[in-house]
């Protein structure tokens, strides 16, 4: 393995791309690496922003870490004897910062995050299946399997008829064996992702729709406990 | 969330809700989901065989505000139409009747899913 995909060469020196406004060099992304001047704000993404590569098993301490180390170095306590363009730097620089940190550091928010990079929206993918199946004139296919759709219709039907009654010790014994087995579902669900994860790493570009998949089943199972939850209170 | 005054009215007084007996040939179920929120909806249309006019509809819906005014408002929709004509219902129509935010057009995607499901489920049965 080249690249654990671990290394946040943050702080570390880059190869020559941009020269330093302040002193020609140019060899840091954040800071000149020569004159340790802040550099403007570029566009970037998340993972190119802390300097790692497009994958998602990431060491999160050493995110955290880095996120640390660069709000210190980017805090406008730093700049406010500086040219007002590098304390307009400095403070676009952290909301970059805190948007990435906040983004890559959240397992879901990552993965959901690297597809849309990839050109999947996890917010449009119905609406676009449906354009799709209406223009063609077939039935669309929903996401998940129909049996799973049944049961998470079934497990409404019963908290609501709990919600409006009194929840007796049948109906809690009822749902507390749901919601351990929704969190071991979740759980399980985490493993898959994991899994995909080392898949998407190790270069497999199908991995996505397999992302997709988990993320989809995850976002009814989550629903449904929560909700169970709120009803055993 | 403002919700728009459609949308409070179907909400707080939605039409249609109730299911119907899933085994009557008559009957056509849709069942959906939309994997963005986790919400499900279920939609029962009763199609008379002589003439293909849905004649009754009936929802039950888990989720969102916009999803139960939705829904709602595509039973009161379907109903009088001929099967083909309910599958002319665009997403887009509700939206624009409810004045959905975009934030909100998964809720009316859910809504046209379910009538085309369940026009299909009908059609299936009725070979
Ligand atoms: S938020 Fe999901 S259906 Fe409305």
């Amino acid at each position: 393995m080249s690249e654990t995909g671990t290394q946040l060469k943050v702080l570390q020196t880059r190869p020559n791309q941009h020269k330093c406004w302040s002193c020609g060099d140019m060899r840091a992304e954040h800071f000149c690496g020569e004159c340790g001047h802040v550099q403007p704000a570029l566009p970037t993404d998340f993972f190119s922003f802390f300097g790692l590569p497009r994958r998602l098993e990431l060491d999160e301490a050493k995110l955290e870490d880095a996120f640390y180390t660069l709000s210190r170095k980017l805090h406008p306590d730093m700049y406010s004897q500086a040219s007002q363009r590098e304390q307009l730097w400095s403070l676009e620089k952290t909301s970059q910062l805190n948007d990435a940190y906040r983004t890559l550091r959240d397992e879901i928010a990552r993965t959901e995050y690297l597809l849309s990079l990839e050109g999947i929206q996890m917010e449009e993918q119905s609406k676009v299946a449906t354009e799709q199946a209406r223009a063609l004139g077939v039935e669309k296919k929903q996401t998940v399997p129909p049996e799973f759709l049944e049961e998470a219709f079934e497990l409404n039907m019963l908290l609501e008829e709990a919600r409006m009654g009194e929840v007796d010790d049948d109906v809690r014994e009822q749902l507390d064996a749901t919601e351990n087995s929704l969190t071991a579902r979740l759980k399980g669900l985490r493993d898959e992702l994991h899994k995909v994860w080392q898949r998407w790493d190790a270069g497999d570009v199908s991995a996505t729709g397999a992302m997709v998949d988990v993320l989809n089943r995850r976002s009814y199972l989550r629903n449904l406990l929560r909700d169970v939850q709120e009803v055993l209170g | 969330m403002a919700y728009s005054d459609k949308v409070l009215d179907h909400y707080t007084n939605p039409r249609n809700v109730g299911t119907m007996d899933k085994g009557s040939a008559e009957v056509g179920t849709g069942l959906v989901g939309a994997p963005e929120c986790g919400d499900v909806m279920k939609l029962q249309i009763r199609v008379n065989p002589e003439t293909n006019v849905i004649e009754d509809a009936k929802f039950k819906t888990f989720g969102c505000g916009s999803a139960i005014a939705s829904s709602s408002l595509a039973t009161e929709w379907v109903k009088g139409k001929t099967v083909d004509e309910a599958l002319q219902i665009k997403n887009t129509d509700i939206v624009k009747e409810l004045s959905l935010p975009p934030v909100k057009i998964h809720c009316s995607v859910l809504a046209e899913d379910a009538i085309r499901a369940a026009i299909s489920d009908w059609k299936k049965k009725n070979g």
